[in-house]
């Protein structure tokens, strides 16, 4: 594929709000990403925000200040790690309600979700007392150790 | 012990006992034992009442006895367990100890569970003193992730109990279904509260069919089996045996000797070197052949020459 075409596309890339853009000519195929933090942070931001509220006016520009360091992806407060790799369930079993919803108050040693692995049901606590500010991961997908899966502010 | 726990260890017997012989023995009127024994027929209790005669239960019942269990333990149990509680009604055996202030080397049984749990929250079917559900908190000075076999070894400890008194063709599905005949006769819950990093609390629960009603069997959704096939065995002489083995599982594995359990659990897997399909949580199917375990107790499922880890699911052999 011409150099020039793939630069063409970067420019349209950075101009649009797109996040990833794949091309195929042929046998050959490019695809762009940016910087996925960027696109990927604020998407989450918006799905476990409690109300919309109070979001302040600069809310546009926050992105791009965020998008240098990857860390901001969360929103501050005390997160949660997962101690074990597993299955992350969000309810004590299919169909009955899930331990917590974004924005609701916990207290310490209140369970905010199982995890599984290999029939090893470990009900995770909260380690501390506050609002559930966002929730990390999704119900029935596989999660890593020490991966964040709440926080708490 | 409450009223209609002492109704019932008179009823045990399988004889008649007249309403007036049962108010005199436990010391209450008529009218109390009469509302007692409707508590029990709310149990799905089969109580036959004969004019004249009195009350028997349907079936004699071998009721749970922690003396008689205790006697039964070997010396190694004996010297670790901290306490043995028998209950009549309970939501969960798992449930109940989780919440115990003491967690390790404690056992609970129950006649009756009216909220048992399966994994992730399905009924685990626990009528009146008819089948067998035990709870065993352990503590280990451990971290989580060098237990992620533990459920496997469990078992295999639970196979060794039901060996003892001579049942036979016994196997297990991945994790650790406890299967005979290819039907399902037992399962295990192992349940924790635990942070990363540091000693952690298990406490595993045991459930096997012993005796299924056909009202019961009914309502089972899966193919089954109970032990009736069998000799009859005492349920509180298989309660010992199943804690024997489950503490020396313990044991074993906070000493890291897993070799030997591992090894039996592959020549036990109903599963091995078949093609199987694995249900995923998320509903996805991975298909293959199950070819193996690992030493962390992950179904190692092979597909065209690759290998595929898998710590969740649930298999089944597939057809066709």
């Amino acid at each position: 594929m011409d150099i020039r075409k793939v630069k063409k596309l970067i420019e349209l890339l950075e101009e649009s709000g797109i996040a990833e853009i794949e091309i195929k000519e042929g046998e050959e195929s490019v695809r762009i990403t940016r910087n996925s933090s960027v696109a990927a942070a604020p998407a989450m931001m918006q799905m476990t925000a409690p109300a919309p509220a109070a979001t302040p006016t600069p809310a546009a520009a926050a992105p791009v200040a965020e998008a240098s360091s990857d860390a901001d992806a969360l929103p501050s407060g005390h997160i949660v790690k997962s101690p074990m790799v597993g299955t992350f369930y969000r309810s004590p079993a299919p169909g009955s309600p899930e331990f917590v919803q974004v924005g609701q108050s916990v207290s310490k040693g209140e369970t905010i979700c199982i995890i599984e692995a290999m029939k090893i049901l470990n009900q995770i606590e909260a380690d501390k007392s506050g609002v559930i500010k966002a929730i990390l991961a999704n119900n029935g997908e596989p999660v890593e150790y020490d991966e964040p899966l709440f926080v708490i502010e | 012990m409450s009223l209609q726990h002492a109704l019932i260890d008179i009823l045990a017997d399988g004889q008649f006992h007249s309403g007036n012989e049962l108010g005199e023995r436990l010391n209450v009127s008529r009218s109390a034992v009469w509302k007692a024994l409707q508590h029990l027929r709310d149990f799905d209790v089969d109580i036959h009442a004969v004019h004249g005669r009195g009350y028997r239960l349907a079936e004699p019942l071998e009721l749970l006895d922690s003396e008689r269990i205790h006697s039964a333990l070997n010396q190694q149990t004996q010297a670790q367990l901290q306490s043995l509680d028998i209950l009549f009604d309970v939501d969960s055996t798992n449930a109940w100890l989780l919440k115990a202030p003491q967690r390790h080397a404690v056992v609970c049984l129950a006649e009756r569970q009216h909220a048992g749990r399966g994994r992730r929250g399905r009924d685990w079917l626990a009528p009146f003193a008819t089948n067998l559900t035990l709870s065993l908190g352990w503590r280990f000075e451990l971290d989580i992730t060098a237990l992620s076999s533990f459920s496997l070894i469990c078992g295999v400890a639970v196979v060794r109990a039901l060996e003892g008194f001579g049942v036979s063709g016994l196997g297990l599905k991945w994790p650790n279904d406890i299967m005979c005949q290819n039907k399902k006769l037992g399962g295990i819950l192992i349940e924790m509260r635990g942070e990363s990093g540091g000693p952690c609390e298990l406490v595993i629960g045991v459930g096997l069919n012993m005796r299924v009603s056909a009202d019961q069997a009914a309502t089972i959704t899966q193919p089954w089996i109970d032990l009736q096939h069998c000799d009859s065995i005492s349920r509180n002489r298989l309660a010992a045996a199943l804690i024997d083995e489950l503490v020396q599982a313990c044991m074993a594995c906070s000493e890291g000797k897993l070799d030997a359990y591992l090894t039996q659990w592959r020549q036990l897997n109903i599963h091995q070197q078949l093609p199987v399909t694995l249900h995923l949580m998320d509903g996805r199917e991975v298909s293959g052949h199950f070819a193996d375990i690992d030493e962390s107790g992950a179904l190692l499922l092979s597909e065209n020459g690759q290998q595929q880890r898998f710590t969740c699911g649930e298999v089944s052999l597939r057809s066709g």
